[in-house]
C-alpha cells in the first residue's frame, strides 16, 4: 500500500516538471472560474421577471406561478433593474396587451418563455391546461449554467485518462516498467498507483469546480460517487493509449477519443425527445450526466443515482474485461 | 542460486529460436559470466530469468523460485542492471534511487552513496535527462545494488563506458563478488569475463557451446599456440603456430632451422581466441 503511495508521489513529480500535464490539471479549473464569471446571471434556474406593481393582480399571480416575479413602481425603475448584469425580462402593460423588454443581452429562451407565458395569460389558459404544457416547456429548456458545468466534469473525467497516459508513456519510453517489474511491487500495486493521479487530480477539480461555480449545497457524496465511477472507463482509456502511443501528443489525441460518446451523451440527453432517449443507454457518459444533472439540480433520490451509478459501474466493467488483458501484456 | 534446465525462447512464437534447450546451473556466490556475440541470445536468457519475459518451456529456478510462477517478493534478493539504461529523466539522480529504494521490502542503501561509488557525485541533483549515455547507464549500474541483492544480474554491464569508468565498475562488481554475492552477467567483451568471471558459457546462436573456468580453457587451449619472433631478410616477422598441428609442427622447426629467431614461448590464448577456436566466430 505505502509501495502504491510512493508511486503516486513519484508521478506527481514527474507532473509538476512536465508542462503539459500541469496544463491538463490547471485548465478545468480555469474554466470552472470562466463558468462562474460569465453564467452569473444563469445561477437561478427560475426565469425572472419584472412588473409593475399596478399591473392586475390576476396577471402577477399568474406569472408567479412560474416565473421569479420582481414588482417595481415605476417604469423607470423597472428598466434600471432590466439594465443590470443578471438575466431578466420586463413585462409592461401596452394598449391592449404587454410588452416585453430585454436588455438584448440575454439567452433568447427568457424572452421565448416570457412571451409564451404571457401569451398563455393573455388566451385565458386555465391553470390546469397550462400547468402540464408550461411545466413540459420548462422542462426542456436546459439550465445554461448547470449544463455547462456537468460538461466540465466529463472534460475533467477525459482529462484523468490523458494524465494517466502522460504517466504511462514515460514509463514505457523510459523503459522504467522493467525496472518496476524487477521489485517486489505487484501489477497490480503498479495498476492502483499509476492510477491515483488522475484520479485524485480529476476529483479534487470537480469539487473545487463545483465550489467555484457556486453548487455547494448538493449531495456531496452522490456526486464523489459518480465522479468515481465514471473515472473507471477514462482510467482504462489512459491506459491502453499510454501504451500505445510514442509520446504525450500521441497519447492525449488517443484519450480524445472519449470526447466523442461524451458530447454525444451530453446531445443526446439534451436534445432527444424522450422516446428516443433508449438509443444513449449504452453510453457510461450517459447515465454521468443524467445522475450529475439531477445532483446539481438538487432533484436527485439515491435510488435513481444508485442505478445510474450501478449502470455506468457495469458498462465500465464490461470494458475493464476487454481492455485488461491487453493493459497487462503492455505493461509486463 | 540458478537452475536452468532445457530452456529456450522464441519471441513471436514462429519457431525461431532466441535461445535454444540451454541448460546451465550457477552455485551461490559464483561469478557466472554468459559470453557471446551480440544477438546470441544473452540478454534474452536475462529476460527469462528475471521474469521480464514470460518463460515458454524448460524448468528455471532462481534464488529459490520456480520462474514459472509469480512470486514477486523474490526481487528482495535480486538486482538487476539493464544493457540500455532505464531511469526517469523528470527525476533527478538522488529523486531515480530514493523512490526505486521504497519499492523493496529489505533495508536499502544510501542513495548518495550509491552515487558517489559509480563516479557521478555532484550530480545528485541533476535530472537524468541531462546525463550522458554513460551517466544513465551508471546510474541503472548503481540502482542495481540499491537492495543489496544476493543475486545480481548484469546485461553488459561496461559496455559503452570510457576505460577508466569501466575500470571502476569492474571494481565495484569484483568487491561485489569478493563478498558473497552472486553474479550473472553477460558480455561480449572477453576482457570483462576473463577478469571477473569464475566461469563462462561460450553462447552462440542461442545455444551454449562450452562452460568452463577461464583458467582451465585457457590451460585446454592456450599451450597449444606458439608464437615465434624471427629474422627474415632483416625484417621482424611474428607467427603464431599450433604445436599441436603436424603441418605447424614442421613450420616451427623449419624457422628454428634456417631464420635467426629472437624470441619463442608458448601462448596464453585470450578468451576471445578460445570462442573463435571453439565457434568458429568472433566476438565482435
Ligand atoms: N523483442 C524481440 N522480438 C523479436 N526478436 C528479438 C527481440 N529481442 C531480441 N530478439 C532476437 O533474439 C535474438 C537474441 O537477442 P538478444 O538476447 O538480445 O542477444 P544478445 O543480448 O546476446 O545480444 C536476436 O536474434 C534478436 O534479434
Ligand atoms: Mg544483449
Amino acid at each position: 500500500m505505502s509501495k502504491v503511495f510512493d508511486i503516486f508521489k513519484r508521478d506527481v513529480l514527474s507532473s509538476t516538471r512536465n508542462t503539459l500535464a500541469i496544463y491538463m490539471i490547471i485548465v478545468p479549473i480555469i474554466l470552472a472560474v470562466v463558468i462562474a464569471l460569465s453564467a452569473q446571471g444563469l445561477n437561478d434556474t427560475a426565469v425572472k421577471v419584472a412588473m409593475l406593481e399596478d399591473d392586475t393582480p390576476e396577471h402577477i399571480e399568474f406569472m408567479r406561478k412560474y416565473a421569479k416575479v420582481e414588482l417595481f413602481n415605476s417604469v423607470n425603475e423597472l428598466e434600471r433593474r432590466i439594465m443590470k448584469r443578471d438575466e431578466i425580462a420586463g413585462l409592461l402593460p401596452k394598449g391592449d396587451g404587454y410588452e416585453i423588454i430585454v436588455q438584448g443581452n440575454e439567452p433568447e429562451m427568457i424572452e421565448v418563455y416570457t412571451k409564451t407565458l404571457s401569451a398563455l395569460y393573455e388566451l385565458g389558459v386555465s391553470k390546469e391546461d397550462s400547468r402540464s404544457e408550461i411545466y413540459n416547456f420548462n422542462r426542456h429548456v436546459p439550465p445554461v449554467k448547470k449544463m455547462l458545468v456537468i460538461m466540465l466534469i466529463s472534460i475533467t473525467i477525459m482529462l484523468a485518462g490523458m494524465l494517466i497516459s502522460f504517466g504511462i508513456v514515460e514509463e514505457k519510453t523510459e523503459n522504467t516498467i522493467n525496472a518496476i517489474n524487477v521489485t517486489p511491487v505487484s501489477q497490480n500495486g503498479f495498476i492502483i498507483g499509476k492510477s491515483a493521479l488522475g484520479g485524485t487530480a480529476a476529483m479534487a477539480s470537480i469539487v473545487i469546480s463545483i465550489i467555484i461555480t457556486g453548487f455547494y449545497d448538493i449531495n456531496w457524496l452522490m456526486i464523489i460517487l459518480v465522479g468515481v465511477s465514471s473515472l473507471i472507463l477514462s482510467v482504462l482509456i489512459g491506459f491502453l493509449q499510454g501504451l500505445n502511443s510514442k509520446d504525450v501528443m500521441e497519447a492525449s489525441t488517443g484519450v480524445k477519443v472519449l470526447l466523442l460518446p461524451i458530447a454525444g451523451s451530453i446531445a443526446g440527453y439534451e436534445l432527444l425527445a424522450d422516446k428516443w432517449q433508449w438509443t444513449m443507454y449504452w453510453s457510461p457518459f450517459y447515465w454521468a450526466y443524467k445522475a450529475n444533472d439531477m445532483i446539481l439540480s438538487k432533484t436527485a433520490d439515491w435510488p435513481t443515482v444508485l442505478l445510474c451509478t450501478g449502470l455506468v459501474l457495469v458498462i465500465s466493467l464490461t470494458a475493464y474485461l476487454v481492455m485488461m488483458p491487453k493493459i497487462r501484456k503492455g505493461l509486463s | 542460486m540458478i537452475s536452468v534446465k532445457n530452456l529456450s525462447h522464441s519471441y513471436n512464437n514462429d519457431g525461431i529460436l532466441a535461445i535454444n534447450n540451454i541448460s546451465f546451473d550457477v552455485a551461490k556466490g559464483e561469478t557466472f559470466g554468459f559470453l557471446g556475440p551480440s544477438g546470441s541470445g544473452k540478454s534474452t536468457t536475462q529476460g527469462i530469468l528475471t521474469g521480464l519475459l514470460k518463460q515458454q518451456t524448460g524448468k528455471v529456478s532462481v534464488a529459490g523460485y520456480d520462474t514459472m510462477k509469480v512470486q514477486n517478493e523474490r526481487f528482495n534478493k535480486i538486482g538487476v542492471s539493464f544493457e540500455q539504461s532505464n531511469v526517469y529523466s523528470k527525476l533527478t539522480a538522488r529523486e531515480n534511487l530514493k523512490f526505486y529504494a521504497k519499492l523493496f521490502d529489505v533495508p536499502t542503501r544510501d542513495p548518495d552513496e550509491l552515487i558517489r561509488l559509480v563516479g557521478l557525485e555532484g550530480k545528485e541533483k541533476v535530472r537524468a535527462g541531462e546525463f550522458s549515455k554513460g551517466m544513465k547507464h551508471r546510474l541503472t549500474f548503481a540502482r542495481s545494488m540499491i537492495n543489496n541483492p544476493e543475486l545480481w544480474f548484469l546485461d553488459e554491464p561496461t559496455t559503452g563506458l570510457d576505460p577508466t569508468i569501466a575500470a571502476t565498475i569492474k571494481d565495484i562488481i569484483r568487491e561485489r563478488t569478493a563478498s558473497g554475492t552472486t553474479c550473472f552477467l553477460t558480455t561480449h567483451n572477453m576482457y570483462i569475463a576473463d577478469e571477473l568471471c569464475d566461469r563462462v558459457a561460450f553462447i552462440i546462436d542461442g545455444e551454449i557451446v562450452l562452460i568452463d573456468t577461464p583458467k582451465k580453457l585457457k590451460l585446454q587451449y592456450g599451450q597449444k599456440l606458439a608464437e615465434i619472433e624471427y629474422f627474415k631478410d632483416g625484417k621482424l616477422i611474428t607467427e603464431t603456430l599450433k604445436t599441436i598441428d603436424n603441418a605447424d609442427k614442421s613450420r616451427i622447426a623449419d624457422i628454428i632451422k634456417n631464420y635467426d629467431v629472437q624470441t619463442m614461448h608458448t601462448k596464453e590464448a585470450t578468451l576471445e581466441e578460445i570462442f573463435i577456436q571453439v565457434t568458429g566466430r568472433g566476438l565482435a
